[in-house]
Order: C-alpha cells, then sequence, then structure tokens
C-alpha cells in the first residue's frame, strides 16, 4: 500500500496546482471528491494498478478547468424551463444608476466648483466623471433601445455641455452670477426632463 | 483517417455531452441514491456519455450546490465510506422537465439530419 501513496498524492497536488483559481473550499471539496474516488476504486479493484486508476480519473489540468467552468455558472439556470439568455452583467445595473449619475453631475458641479481658476477644480473632475460614468452606463443598459440611448445622451450631455463650454468660452467666464445660475438651472431642468422621460420609457 | 477529423468527432462528442451529461446523472439518480463511483460506472458502461471521470465530481459539485442533489455519507462493508448523492425535489423537476423536452428535441434533430434537402436544384 504503501508504495501507492506517492503516485496519489503527486496525481491530487497536481489538481490542487491546476486548480488554483477555484476558491480553497472549492479545491478541498474537488480533492476531497478525488481521494475519496481513488480509495473506493480501490477497495472495489484490488487488482487494478494505481496508475490505471488515475489514468482513468483523467488529466488534472481537464478536471481542474472543468471545476472551473462548473465553478463560473453557479447560477440556477438548470431550473425548469429557465432559458441560458442571460443578459450580459453589465447591462444589469439598476436604471436609476445611469440617470442619477447624469442629472446630479451638475448640482455636483455647481456646489463643489472653487472657479477656473484653480489648479484643480474639484467640482468640475467629479462632475465630469459622474456624467461619462452616466452615459457609459446608460449606453451599456439593458433598459433601453439605442434609439433612447442617444436621445438621451444627446439631450442630458452633449447639449447641455456644449451649451455651459461656449457659454463660458463666449463670456470668458465672467458672467455675473445671476445669469450662471440662470444658465445651470436651464441646463438642469433638461438633465431632468431627460432623465424623468428615460425613466418612464424603460423597459423592465 | 486524418488526426484532424478525429479531434473534430471528438469535439462534437464532447459538445454533446455537455448539454445532456447532468440530466443522465440525476437520471442515475432516480429511483435510489448512488455514490460517485457507482454513478461513472454507468455511465462509462453507456459508451457514448464516458468522459473522463474526474471531470464528473466538478459536475456534481455543481449539481449540490444548485440544490438539485444532497449528499449524505453511508459507511461500507468494505473500504471508507461513501457519499451518496439523491435528487432533491428541485433536482426531481429539472429531470422532469428535461425528460418532457428530450423527445422532441430528438425528433427534429432527426429530422434536420434525415430530411433530404432541395438545395441542388430539385425542383427544377
Amino acid at each position: 500500500m504503501k508504495t501507492f501513496a506517492d503516485p496519489v498524492r503527486n496525481y491530487l497536488s497536481a489538481v490542487e496546482r491546476e486548480s488554483s483559481a477555484l476558491t480553497a473550499d472549492r479545491r478541498q471539496e474537488l480533492l476531497a471528491d478525488l481521494a475519496e474516488h481513488i480509495e473506493v476504486t480501490r477497495t472495489e479493484r484490488p487488482d487494478a494498478a494505481i496508475g490505471e486508476i488515475l489514468t482513468e480519473l483523467g488529466d488534472p489540468r481537464t478536471i481542474a478547468a472543468t471545476a472551473l467552468a462548473e465553478a463560473g455558472n453557479g447560477t440556477p439556470g438548470t431550473q425548469a424551463g429557465g432559458d441560458a439568455d442571460v443578459p450580459a452583467r453589465r447591462g444589469k445595473v439598476h436604471p436609476l444608476v445611469p440617470l442619477l449619475m447624469l442629472t446630479l453631475s451638475l448640482p455636483f458641479t455647481m456646489i463643489f466648483s472653487i472657479g477656473p481658476d484653480a489648479a484643480f477644480d474639484p467640482g468640475a473632475v467629479f462632475g465630469f466623471l459622474f456624467r461619462v460614468t452616466g452615459a457609459v452606463l446608460l449606453c451599456t443598459s439593458v433598459h433601453w433601445t439605442a434609439v433612447q440611448k442617444t436621445t438621451g445622451v444627446l439631450l442630458a450631455v452633449v447639449v447641455p455641455t456644449t451649451v455651459i463650454v461656449t457659454w463660458n468660452v463666449i463670456s470668458g467666464w465672467a458672467a455675473g452670477e445671476m445669469q450662471a445660475l440662470l444658465g445651470n438651472l436651464g441646463s438642469l431642468a433638461l438633465m431632468v426632463g431627460t432623465a424623468v422621460w428615460l425613466w418612464r420609457t424603460r423597459r423592465a | 483517417m486524418e488526426p484532424g477529423d478525429a479531434a473534430k468527432q471528438a469535439r462534437a462528442a464532447a459538445q454533446l455531452r455537455k448539454g445532456v451529461l447532468e440530466y443522465c446523472v440525476l437520471a442515475l439518480m432516480r429511483d435510489s441514491p448512488r455514490y460517485g463511483v457507482e454513478l461513472l460506472h454507468a455511465l462509462e458502461e453507456s459508451g457514448a456519455l464516458a468522459t473522463s471521470q474526474g471531470t464528473v465530481y466538478p459536475l456534481l459539485s455543481r449539481l449540490r450546490r444548485d440544490d438539485l442533489v444532497t449528499t449524505t455519507w453511508r459507511e461500507s462493508d468494505s473500504g471508507p465510506p461513501r457519499r451518496y448523492y439523491a435528487l432533491t425535489d428541485g433536482g426531481r423537476a429539472a429531470l422532469d422537465e428535461f425528460t418532457r423536452l428530450w423527445p422532441g428535441f430528438r425528433d427534429a434533430v432527426d429530422a434536420f439530419l434525415t430530411t433530404p434537402h432541395t438545395s441542388n436544384g430539385d425542383l427544377a
């Protein structure tokens, strides 16, 4: 018996090596299953060579690859009637997320902005990031059609941004507080309106 | 036969197996709980479903995680205790559903494979 131990141990450590991408408990479970299989087979077929048993069990790399593949689709898609047409994970963000990011980017900019003269203007930078992320989430979402997405990005991102930038360039950042506030409120109204429209027309 | 042909045939068999293997494993437990080596024996004897034995354990592990099977340890007269696999209600439902779908699926494939095609101008 003792001479059997080494090939088995080598085999199991090969499986362990190849399955390093599995979580620790999955890997331990797999190793336990295989160890049990080898022991049971050895009892049931005492004449079989250990090499034969291991060959039948298969290539450690193949087993590890199968385990990784099985670990990847842990969803209960095997249930009755369930189809495998699960939408891509990235599209499953809640529809409120892109809408809020787009709408809130402007108030965010207004509140945290410390003016164009600063080397780093947190309001402008984070407002911009919010807007870009919101637009990307909107475009990758499963809740809207391509036409709705294009309209949404145009109305909630492109138009307000263009208006604000143009306004700033023309006025040379010298517009009065009141005018700037009015301009911002106008853009905000457009964004909110667009977000409300997108929310109402979304697909479940 | 060229080696490429053998590889292609192996791939076709592997693809087919991938889709039906778990239901065949569930079917093996329909009447009574079975332990791993026993399940592998049955698959081996079927010929078409024989696969690298070790790859069945990750499948069994997933069936357990998906609550389609449960496992219990049982002592044996000879050798170590064995882990027995049994269907849960969910596993039985999945098996019934597959059993219901399979004849239609099989007949549809047969129809594609046996119906003569008329794309060579047979209608002319």
